[in-house]
């Protein structure tokens, strides 16, 4: 009653909604890095929300199904092959005993999301299976899964399947708008710093990973060089004296002494966590109020 | 106390804008003020030096609300009542372990043996924790050792290693990369499992370093 890793993938991690609780001694909020694909994925297997799931980066990865199950396929469009048949994303799909899934190139996006009915049987750690490879915590070991990981699940076969509304699949364009909430030491910059950069057309970089996401672009001055180091917020946009922009993610450092102009929308992450090296990147600022409204929205929508 | 927005989720309490030992203590109260409340809907509380962060369920409070009730909630009138942990760790202090013990003696004029004393002799507070889990940030280190970090990083720091970067010291917990001066090395577990509170120190929490010498240091599963 499992799902096989066949081959040795290059970055599959199990994740969750996070490891939440334990920041104050330095241990990370972890989680899934687009919890829109996610939530759906969940959604679609009549899962709870906080399921667990894999988080496949990168192409390649072939899984054996060991026994039946109803798996959901959500996040980048990727080739997907059931047996060596295509199949499309954002579905769920019955899997029966011996059938072989493989993942082959992402084609849009990041991150592809593949969940089973009732998550994977794995003991969690510090209230979560999300995997957090520095910390050596959570997933099997703490560590990306490997040729020969067994993730066991519940036997089961669906009556049906389901299919997600074109409407609600993300395309994911070269163009993102992030949306900003001036934060922390905003004040920090001057009118013309803001101005520029609200104005300026960034870049992803390959410095990208499951910690943080790098910019390139016009630099941004601080009038301080670094601050006592202070909690950091997912999403929170660190200024470095080189002047691009680091926006931290689920695996961000604790606490941190760099200068913050401000948070992009936790929501927006989301749709960043899918955005390929060399997107161009715009911020757009929005109020707490308007912030806080979308946010909620969001998240009301799943429940 | 002056509340900023960090997220639409979270915001940061700044109590001073100074390294300062006043500022640490008022840190530490509302600290265990808002620990001891357990206030549902608080999803995170981490101090620092002169700050504590905290994260909100964003369905339960909005930033207005929960600074509200954070205002009531925290009174730093209290006189200290909560207790004062002092933590003792055993250092093997030596240039097998200490890889910047020769170069801190030149920088410093300090012979080895001075550097350690001065090192072990002090008190020091447990300010932030972040990094790493369980990295505690100790200050103040005594001026005379007070090094600045390499210019070159290492790749790999051994677990356990005792550093110094200016006026702060630290333990790493884990093997990791890192830039401050290695003085020695304990074999003391700092983010154990199977503890209450996971992190041998807490925000809070004293320090004092007991050097010790090579065997005893292996009596107590130290490796080299």
């Amino acid at each position: 009653m499992s799902l096989e890793v066949i081959n040795n993938p290059l970055f599959i991690t199990i994740q969750d909604k996070g490891r939440y609780g334990y920041s104050h001694i330095g241990v990370t909020n972890s989680g899934v890095m687009d919890e829109y694909a996610y939530l759906f994925a969940n959604k679609m297997l009549g899962n709870s929300l906080d399921t667990n799931i894999l988080e496949i980066a990168f192409s390649n990865a072939i899984f054996k199904a060991n026994e039946n199950t109803q798996i959901a396929i959500t996040g980048a469009n990727c080739e997907f092959f059931i047996n060596d048949i295509l199949k499309e994303c954002w579905q769920t799909f019955n899997i029966k005993k011996g059938d072989v899934i493989k993942i082959g190139k992402i084609l849009d996006g990041n991150r592809v999301y593949l969940g089973v009915f009732g998550g994977f049987n794995i003991k969690k750690e510090f209230g979560s299976n999300s995997t957090t490879i520095k910390e050596n915590l959570g997933g099997i070991n703490g560590d990306k899964l490997k040729k020969g990981d067994v993730l066991p699940f519940k036997s089961y076969t669906a009556k049906y399947n389901k299919r997600l509304k074109k409407e609600f699949i993300p395309v994911y364009e070269d163009n993102l708008i992030l949306r900003v909430i001036l934060s922390y030491q905003h004040e920090n910059f001057s009118k013309e710093e803001k101005k520029k950069f609200f104005s300026t057309i960034f870049r992803v970089t390959n410095e990208f990973n499951r910690m943080a996401c790098k910019l390139s672009g016009e630099s941004i001055c601080c009038d301080i060089n670094g601050i006592i180091s202070e909690g950091i917020s997912f999403g929170s946009i660190q200024i470095p004296n080189d002047g691009q922009p680091i926006v931290l993610l689920k695996d961000r450092q604790t606490i941190g002494g760099y200068p913050k102009i401000g948070s992009v929308l936790s929501i927006d992450c989301f749709k960043l966590s899918q955005a390929k090296a060399n997107t161009k990147i715009k911020f757009e600022e929005i109020s707490i109020e308007e912030g806080t409204r979308k946010v909620r929205d969001f998240y009301s929508s799943f429940s | 106390m002056i509340f900023k927005v960090a997220s639409v989720d979270s915001l940061i309490i700044y109590f001073g804008d100074i390294i300062d030992e006043q500022i640490a203590k008022n840190v530490k109260k509302a600290y265990h003020c808002l620990q001891k409340q357990n206030i549902e809907g608080i999803v995170e509380i981490v101090p620092s030096y002169t700050s504590i962060f905290i994260s909100f369920d964003i369905l339960k409070f909005d930033f207005e609300t929960i600074k509200e009730l954070l205002q009531q909630r925290i009174n730093l009138d209290l006189s200290d009542t909560f207790e004062e942990k002092i933590i003792t760790i055993d250092v093997y202090y030596a240039q097998e372990v200490g890889f910047d013990l020769v170069d801190m003696s030149l920088k410093t004029n300090l012979n080895i043996d001075e550097i350690i004393e001065i090192h072990s002799n002090k008190l020091y507070d447990v300010y932030a924790i972040g990094f790493l889990p369980a990295f505690a940030y100790l200050a103040n280190v005594d001026k005379r050792i007070a090094i600045s970090r390499l210019s070159t990083p290492r790749k790999i720091i051994p677990k356990g290693s005792v550093a110094i970067a200016d006026t702060q010291t630290a333990v790493y917990p884990q093997s990791s990369p890192g830039g401050w001066n290695i003085i020695g090395r304990t074999a003391c577990e700092l983010f154990d499992k199977k503890l209450e509170k996971l992190s041998l120190l807490n925000v809070g929490d004293k320090v004092k370093f007991n050097s010790i010498s090579k065997e005893v240091f292996l009596s107590q599963g130290g490796i080299i």
